[in-house]
Formats: C-alpha cells, structure tokens, sequence
C-alpha cells in the first residue's frame, strides 16, 4: 500500500556547497538519499514531494560539515499481509514464481498456484491451466494476495498466494502477441 | 477488500508510525509459534480495529481470516520453500528448519528436504513424460577452458587479437571477457553438442568457478538463454566445500546424467559420472595437470570437431537416452534407473577382454583397489593377477617383465595402460596396434 507520509532526516552537507544554491543541493542531495531505499519502518520510498521545513544548520567540530535536520513529504510503499497487489512475473520454475512489484520480490510457491495449473518445462517455462486458457510465464502480470512480508534494510520480500477467488493472471503476454 | 487497493492514503507520520510499529510487533511475536500468543495477537489487532477505525487497519485485520482459507498457520509443517526466511505455504518466519539453500534460483530461496523429494518426484514424472533426462554439465577443461588474461604465454599473445566479438557470440568460440580479465575458448563442436542434448536432456551447468564467472560463461554458452535458464550452479551454492553433490539439483538422482572431467568431486555420484578428457587449449590451463609440451593454442590446433571429445560423449549419451526409454522405462516406468543403462553400456566396451596386469602399479599392492582393475571391470572387462590360456590382454609399462613377454610368446595383446583409459574416454574399444608398450614412452 502507498502512503504519503512526513519524515525527518539530519542531512550532512560539505561547506563547499554553502552559497546561494544551498536549499538547492540539500534538496538534491536528499532526493539521492533517501529515494528508493527501504527502512523496514516505513517501507520503500518511492518520492519526496516536497520539502517542508530545512532546520538551523549546526557546524561539526573539526570537519566543517554542516547538519541540518529536514522535514520532508514523500510517498512510501509497504506491502502488508493480506493486501492484493498486481505484479510481473520475473522467474517461473518448478516450485513456483517469482513476481516483482515495484521494489518487492514475491515469491508465489506451486502450492499456492490452483491445482488446475501445472508447471511446463521448456524454453519458456510457465504454468499452464490443462485447456491451455490461462498461462503464467515470465512477464505475465498476476494479481495476487500477500501471505507474509518481511521488510529489510534494503529489500522487501514477499510471499504470495493466486489460489483465490478472483487472483491470477491479469494480462498474459504471450496469448495477446 | 477494496480499501486496501486504493492507492494513496495520507496519513500523517505519527499515527503511520504507530500503526507500523503494531504491525511490526505482530510479525516478531509470531515467531513463537503458540496459539496463546496467537489469541492475544488478534485481540490486540481488533482493538487496534475499534480504535482507530482507519483504513489501513482492517488491511491487518484481515490477517487471520487468511488462515480460514487453505492454509492454518498453526498446523503448518513449513514444508515448501523458503523464501526470505518465511515458509512459503503460510508467510510465517521458520528458524532452524533444516533448508537446502539454493541461490543459483533466488538468492534467499531455501527447500527443506522433504519439499525438495516432493518436487523431485513431481519432477521426475513430467520429466520422463516428456522422454527427457536431465544433463548435469561441467565448466572448464569439459565445454570450454579458460585463462587469465595474465597468464597468457607469448607464444599465445596472437589469440588475444583474434578473440570473437561479444556483440556476436553464437558465431565465436574465442571471447576475452574484460570484466573478468579471462580468456575464453569454447571446445569445438560445444554449440551442436549443447543443441543436441537440449532436446534430449533437461541441462543445468555445475562448475567449481565463482557465480560471477559462471554466469559469464553460461552467457558465452548460451547467449539466447534457451537452454541453462536459471539452471548455473556454481561454488556459492555448494553444500560442501570441493564437493559437486547433486542435493541441490532439482532432479531425481536416478534420472540424471553429468559430464565431468574431475572425479574427485563427485565422490557421492560416482553411478551417475561420464568422466570427461580434459580439453587444454592454454597452456595456462594444462601445466597445474602436468603437461609439459606445448599447448594447442601455442601450437595453433584444436581439438578435432568431428571426433572429439564431445561429439564422442554426445553419440553415447544419444544411446542412453535411447535405452533408458526403449528398454528401462518402458519395461519399469516406476523405478527406472539412468544408473543402470550407463553401467550395462560403459561394460560393453571391453566386453570379452580378459586382462592381466604387469608392473602397472607397485608389488604388494592389493589389485582390486587400484583405479584402472576398477576401471577395466566397468568397462566389462575381466581382470585377472595369473596367466593363463583365456588372457587376450597383458597390460604392462614395460615389456621385460615375465607376463609381457608371455604375451608376446603366445601372441597375444601386450598394452600400455593408456588403452584402458582410452577407451573409458572414447567408449570404444581403441586398436590395441596403437598402445603397444614400445611406442609409448614417457
């Protein structure tokens, strides 16, 4: 799930940027930062949207460098147990699929892919309803449930479930070329 | 259902923080797997409903209705993969559940290994359905060979210039890959040999290299992905250090094949090992195995394309193929045994040879553990310490001892013990004319 949320960050900045583009490249810098790094707090930062309050600098002793504490608006992704989510499938094998949304790696095991589908080996190895009417393989998108998260420091893993009412293949690749 | 679809919610920071840290809470105390807890945790998560009533808390809300559906999250016996430290059948954390990691899949995957027999067997019935073995394939000195670029000899400088273009390498056999500073040649007759065995085995690479270097190569190999997909297992994965051991191999042991030229490593498969003759193309690469003459590269040869080593293997493993579904499978589909088929073709090969060896190995020494009587008998031959009238085959280094002379009295074969090993690499019975011991002095 998104959420827009406020956070606080103590930017330490090199005096040789100190003139008059200083908001400047703290923003900039920030935005490098913190962009696309997971906290397991909060989740993945997709965006900063705005910068509210940059405090009063304080000189570090010995190294010039200056902090200064920012309060930041961004938006932050986290997956939570039981959300439905839309991903792309990465990798299919024999024990199941791997999907990606945006920065999550779900992992969707076969016992948890519908009976009715079985694995098929190949160039292309995907999983295959027995009338050949729905087909999972790399790069079809799949909407599926999260049973389980777990956040790092920079990665967030996730393991997935398609054997529900109203889960699975969303929009399949190879039957649309 | 549909609140927890909407996309963006604004919360302020504070109560976001605080709904993380519950849900945080729930996550770790779950890890104690009691049903206690697992009381207290869901009235903790309907208070937690009643009081703030915001969207975002019914999403966690929802958590114990998953274990309604087909998976109770108190019975779970965990026993599928592992991904990320969770069980992949009910999103719980698992600590100490005996797991086979498999990172040349996904670097945090784990298969505990009642899961890994369930998926082998599974496997295994698709597998055979689909009249396929699986082909498991060395690296270096079996497909290719490879040097530093460091360690090339003078004598070799020319082939750094002729190397093959990355941008086109289904048509090179020569590539220097700079990211790794290595020097790359392919065994000819590779690419036929790997699009032959595709539609006969299911292939995966296993290499003692660094997962850097062989997923390099498998790209040199297979640059379209069509037949290694996901399927390069190099040392990171290794369950034991300088061992190649098939525990994490997504196949039935009985079903697989490897091509390897070092024995050693595979000390547990033995039954399953086609020992390969080592292609040296660097002379980098041959010194450390004790050759001393020039290299083929510094000489400007190679290892012939028709009848080299892989197209030899290649012939052999069409035949295995062949018997294992012709005869094995079909005569007993449930406990057909590739072992078996490679055992009855590598014992034809000396088929009907009686063999007496002669100052091949030192006095004293007990016959039947020496490396080439063991490797005679498989090849189905039979060994003998006495001569007597059914001997063909005396096998000696030097041709003044008693049982050599008595060969050549009674006109029968007197060999060097390189026939033997010939034969186990070319799987045919070599012209007994080119191994006689006078020839072949080293």
């Amino acid at each position: 799930m998104f959420f827009h949320i406020v956070l606080e960050r103590n930017m330490q900045l090199h005096p040789r940027h100190f003139g008059p583009h200083l908001r400047d490249k703290l923003v900039a810098k920030l935005m490098k930062d913190v962009e696309g790094t997971c906290s397991g707090r909060h989740g993945f930062v997709v965006a900063i949207t705005g910068v509210d309050n940059i405090g009063k600098g304080l000189i570090r002793d010995g190294t010039g460098f200056v902090t200064f504490p920012v309060k930041y608006q961004c938006v932050v992704f986290r997956p939570f147990k039981g959300e439905i989510l839309e991903a792309v499938v990465t990798m299919v094998n024999k024990m199941g699929f791997f999907a990606e949304a945006g920065p999550v790696q779900i992992f969707v095991s076969n016992h948890l892919i519908p009976d009715d589908m079985e694995f098929q080996a190949g160039d292309v190895p995907n999983y295959t309803t027995s009338d050949g009417s729905v087909k999972i393989q790399k790069e079809s998108e799949v909407r599926l449930k999260i049973i389980g998260t777990r956040v790092d420091a920079t990665e967030i893993f996730c393991i997935g479930t398609i054997k529900d009412d109203f889960l699975g293949v969303i929009n399949d690749p190879g039957a649309s070329s | 259902m549909s609140s927890t679809t909407d996309s963006v919610h604004s919360v302020s920071s504070d109560e976001f923080a605080t709904l993380i840290e519950k849900e945080l809470e729930w996550n770790s105390s779950e890890d104690e797997d009691d049903i206690e807890s697992d009381r207290i945790k869901r009235r903790k998560v309907e208070e937690l409903d009643n009081a703030e009533e915001s969207q975002e808390a019914t999403s966690i809300a929802m958590v114990p209705q998953t274990s309604d559906g087909a998976v109770n999250l108190e019975t779970c016996l965990h026993q599928a993969p592992i991904f990320g430290g969770m069980c992949s059948l009910c999103g719980q954390f698992v600590k100490d559940h005996p797991a086979v990691s498999l990172g040349y899949i996904h670097k945090h995957l784990k298969v505990g290994t009642e899961e890994m027999n369930r998926i082998r067997g599974s496997d295994l019935k698709s597998l055979l359905r689909g009249r396929k073995l699986i082909l498991v394939l060395d690296l270096d000195h079996t497909l290719l060979n490879s040097t530093r670029i460091d360690d090339v000899s003078a004598e070799e400088e020319y082939l750094i210039k002729q190397a093959d273009s990355l941008q086109d390498i289904p048509n090179g056999s020569l590539f220097k890959v700079d990211m790794i500073r290595m020097l790359t040649k392919l065994r000819p007759f590779v690419r036929t040999f790997l699009k032959e065995a595709s539609s006969l085995f299911e292939l995966f690479i296993y290499t003692m290299g660094e997962r850097f270097y062989a997923t390099w190569m498998a790209k040199l190999l297979d640059p379209e992905e069509t037949y290694f997909n996901e399927k390069v297992i190099s040392k990171d994965d290794c369950t034991q250090e300088h061992r190649k051991s098939l525990d994490v191999v997504l196949g039935a042991d009985n079903a697989v094949l490897i091509l390897d030229d070092t024995e050693a490593v595979w000390s547990r498969h033995r039954e399953n090992l086609i020992l390969m003759d080592r292609y040296h193309f660097f002379a980098s690469s041959g010194r450390p195995f004790g050759h001393s003459g020039k290299s083929l590269s510094e000489l400007k040869r190679d290892e012939n394309e028709k009848d080299g080593a892989l197209a030899t293997v290649l012939e052999v493993l069409k035949r295995i193929h062949e018997m294992f579904f012709t005869q094995e499978y079909a005569s007993n589909p449930t406990n057909a045994d590739v072992r078996k088929v490679l055992k009855k073709i590598r014992a034809e090969v000396l088929k009907d040879c009686r063999l007496v060896f002669s100052r091949v190995w030192k006095l004293g020494e007990r016959p039947h553990n020496q490396r080439l009587w063991e490797m005679a008998q498989q090849l189905g031959a039979t060994c003998d310490t006495e001569l007597d009238e059914s001997v063909t085959h005396v096998v000696s280094t030097d041709t003044g001892t008693d049982k050599a002379r008595w060969a050549v009295q009674h006109k029968n074969f007197l060999v060097h013990p390189r026939w033997i090993e010939a034969a186990n690499y070319l799987w045919r019975r070599q012209p007994e004319e080119q191994f006689s011991v006078n020839q072949i002095k080293k």
